[in-house]
């Protein structure tokens, strides 16, 4: 009855209140220790040190989340192993330029490998126009090959709640600019929407995207 | 191709949404961090910020689109950084006072790291002993050092001094040219721009580094992108330049 609607309700709002700096934190499902935000700073760290362990473990905190994205962008196994390997090498040389101040760990690694990815897929299609593999097509992902090392199945629910409460224009033009690597500019033609539309779905989409994670 | 953009706040602030989820092209990014530049605190703050906030939000949603990676590219990326000795020298933030003060601690980093530099460094072309161009450079008792971040991406690195009228240049992890293109480097005076190194796709990945011979009277080395088959005077876009005081 209403207790148990209430019971639920609650469930869910906290789930959506989650801050973001818990996404790491506890013990995942199968009882193993999950690496805890604040410490890829600490991981991030010693790899300007040139500390290798530290690397392997950075890697093994993150890798499924960069290379899902990068596999996302390019739409190509080969390409997408390529790319990982590119920013994870450039993780190993650049990790002192890394500034706390300025962001966490997690979204410097991920800006890094998506700056290559959308390089790389722009790069690709220049010199392929002809090319089908990037055609519009979307390549479905390997759901068999999902990870569960890191990521709690609470945390991707609650991600795919917050996606699918943005409208669908929101979400076509964050998958087009995000996952497609295209320009504001390429979308708009391919919406055959105005610029100034097109940005504001894009900030629009982001925030409200921010607002049900609880990103600070 | 020249684009001109609004010089409205408004405008520009517009912008970070895009430019965080890496969806402007190279030229109009290169162009918004002129504007943010020149915009004032407040307005780069806030576009900044709201950067900021979108990558962050990026990086929680990256849970929905994780995969694991094939098994063999932990074992095979740990062995290609077991003996990679590369740094790349913190990228110069490109906003007001603070690009002065990466590009002043960047040269502070790469004269502390010279040594273990110097070892490794392949040089072209292979310079005669006993003294390389390089090794006079560094030796050099004017030596001066000057760094900047390449808006395509990457670092530039200039060693260079003016008695030796000779300099290194050290470019990280630049994204290679487009298919078709090349980049080249010019020696920029009063009296013009000498062309002093064309690159390839090959030549640029992952770290290159190019004697620069003959430094005369210029004042900066200007990067342009070219035609593949390369021009004598620079005529295309524009990319980088760093000052040679």
């Amino acid at each position: 009855m209403g207790g148990t609607e209430l019971f639920v309700g609650d469930v869910v709002t906290n789930l959506l209140d989650y801050p973001a700096t818990l996404l790491f934190d506890g013990i995942d499902n199968h009882g193993r220790t999950v690496v805890s935000a604040p410490d890829l700073d600490a991981l991030l760290r010693r790899v300007a040190q040139h500390d290798s362990a530290a690397f392997a473990e950075l890697y093994d905190a993150t890798r499924s989340r960069v290379y899902g994205m990068v596999c996302r962008v390019l739409r190509d196994r080969g390409y997408s192993e390529e790319t990982t390997q590119d920013v994870y090498l450039q993780v190993w040389r650049t990790a002192e330029s890394y500034d706390p101040a300025s962001g966490s760990a997690l979204a410097w690694l991920l800006t890094l490998a998506h700056r290559r990815a959308v390089d790389r897929v722009r790069a690709e299609q220049a010199a392929s126009q002809r090319d089908s593999r990037y055609g519009a097509a979307n390549v479905e992902r390997d759901t068999d090959n999902v990870t569960d090392a890191v990521i709690s199945g609470e945390d991707r629910q609650r991600v795919a709640a917050c996606l699918n409460n943005l409208t669908d224009v929101q979400r076509e033009c964050i998958e087009l600019a995000y996952y497609q690597g295209m320009t504001y500019v390429q979308v708009s033609e391919r919406l055959s929407a105005n610029l100034a539309t097109v940005k504001s779905r894009m900030r629009d989409g982001l925030r409200g995207l921010r607002n049900c994670l609880g990103v600070r | 191709m020249t684009h001109t953009y609004g010089d409205h706040a408004g405008d520009l602030l517009e912008l970070a949404a895009p430019y965080a989820l890496h969806a402007v092209s190279e030229s109009e990014r290169f162009d918004i961090e002129r504007r943010l530049a020149t915009a004032g605190l407040p307005v780069a703050d806030a576009f900044y910020d709201e950067v900021r906030a979108v990558r962050e939000t990026m990086a929680v949603v990256s849970a929905a689109s994780a995969e694991e990676p094939p098994a063999d590219l932990r074992a095979r990326l740990l062995s290609s950084i077991a003996d990679d000795n590369v740094r790349t020298l913190p990228a110069a933030t490109r906003s007001g006072g603070r690009w002065r003060t990466a590009v002043l601690s960047a040269a502070a980093a790469v004269t502390v790291g010279m040594t273990a530099f110097g070892v490794g460094l392949a040089l072209r072309p292979a310079a005669p002993p006993p003294q390389s161009t390089a090794q006079q450079v560094f030796s050099a008792s004017d030596v001066h050092t000057v760094s900047g971040a390449i808006p395509a991406g990457g670092t530039a690195t200039v060693v260079f001094s003016r008695d030796r009228n000779a300099g290194v240049l050290v470019m990280n992890d630049v994204p290679p040219p487009a298919p078709g293109t090349v980049y080249q480097m010019w020696l920029v005076s009063d009296s013009g721009a000498s062309l002093a190194g064309t690159m390839d796709a090959e030549a640029v990945a992952p770290s290159t580094t190019a004697v620069l011979e003959n430094l005369g009277q210029s004042t900066k080395l200007a990067f342009t992108v070219e035609p593949a088959s390369g021009s004598t005077q620079p005529t295309g876009q524009l990319i980088a330049e760093l000052p040679l005081t």
